[in-house]
């Protein structure tokens, strides 16, 4: 039921590490364990909803499975020619 | 079109837990104590806090953050057992409370007033169980109307707390409720688990309850 609250906490770390950049963010992979409390569909769910607004432009979200408690981004993807440079 | 990848693996929770390691801090400085009360909606927990706030609420310098989705009925409730200012935290949805809202909350209380300090958070036995609020423990509460296999369908909140309060021992007579059936399941999932069964309604078993909590102020806050 927390998966927006995780949604809208790896959004503000992409804010954080991107900046003014974050609008060329084009995906990013969240790690889920099978003990973190989560269901991965939803916060995939979540996650694209909120990377489709701004100050992000079209990215979307890559939520994979393991087993553990691991909650974590395990990265980005960001388009370096962005076309409205 | 270029794609770049940042390989990260940063905790999502960091955030959540670096801003918990500073409530813990300000409460160690204090030397206050302080529990996590967790449940599911209906569990007893406020009940449990107005009899705790009534007879050892003096004595153990006892203040509350009370967390719920909408309303302060909980903080309305609990005032009228204590002198002392009940937080509420309206989440506005929220399923949980997080250690960001615990920080702002510390800036009403009077921390030096304070020696045990409970935080009743929103009534859910999924979401909060995955947020560190710096308290010392997480303490769960189930009522004996609520089934006894709780502990098997909600593993990571009985994983997480430390102490589980067995509440409304008084209905036992009318439900199917087998505390050791419940108490086999709970050490299942956290073999460490110590339990209370009180009911809050009459005052069966407050006695130990009490008895715990006084112990748990004499432990550094630290500890």
């Amino acid at each position: 039921m927390h998966e927006l609250s995780v949604a809208i906490e790896v959004c503000r770390m992409v804010e954080e590490r991107l900046g003014p950049d974050a609008s060329r963010l084009r995906r990013v992979g969240v790690m889920v364990g099978d003990d973190a409390g989560l269901e991965p569909a939803n916060l995939s769910f979540c996650l694209d909803a909120l990377l489709g607004q701004p100050p992000f432009g079209a990215a979307t979200a890559a939520v994979s499975s393991c087993s553990g408690p691991d909650l974590r981004v395990d990265y980005y993807e960001v388009d370096d020619d962005d076309p409205n440079d | 079109m270029t794609i770049r990848t940042i390989e990260v693996r940063e905790r999502i929770m960091a955030k959540n837990d670096e801003l918990a390691s500073e409530v813990r801090r300000r409460l160690a400085e204090h030397d206050i104590t302080s529990f996590n009360l967790v449940s599911s909606p209906g569990s007893g927990k406020t009940m449990l806090l107005e009899r705790t706030l009534g007879t050892v609420g003096e004595e153990l310098g006892i203040s509350v953050v009370t967390g719920d989705v909408q309303t302060q009925n909980d903080a309305e409730r609990l005032a009228h057992h204590t002198t002392r200012l009940v937080q509420a935290v309206v989440t506005g949805g929220a399923c949980h409370l997080d250690s960001r809202q615990m920080l702002e909350a510390l800036d009403a209380i009077d921390l030096t007033e304070t020696r045990l300090l409970f935080i009743e958070n929103v009534g859910n036995l999924v979401c909060p169980a995955s947020w560190d609020l710096g308290e010392r423990a997480k303490i769960v509460v189930f009522s004996v109307t609520e089934g006894e296999d709780k502990p098997l369908k909600y593993p990571k909140m009985f994983r997480e707390a430390r102490y589980a309060v067995i509440n409304k021992v008084d209905l036992l007579p009318y439900v199917p409720f087998d505390v050791d059936r419940a108490i086999d399941y709970a050490l299942q999932v956290n073999p460490e688990l110590q339990f209370f069964q009180v009911s809050a309604l009459t005052g069966r078993g407050l006695g130990e309850w009490f008895d715990f909590l006084r112990r748990q102020v004499l432990v550094p806050a630290g500890a």
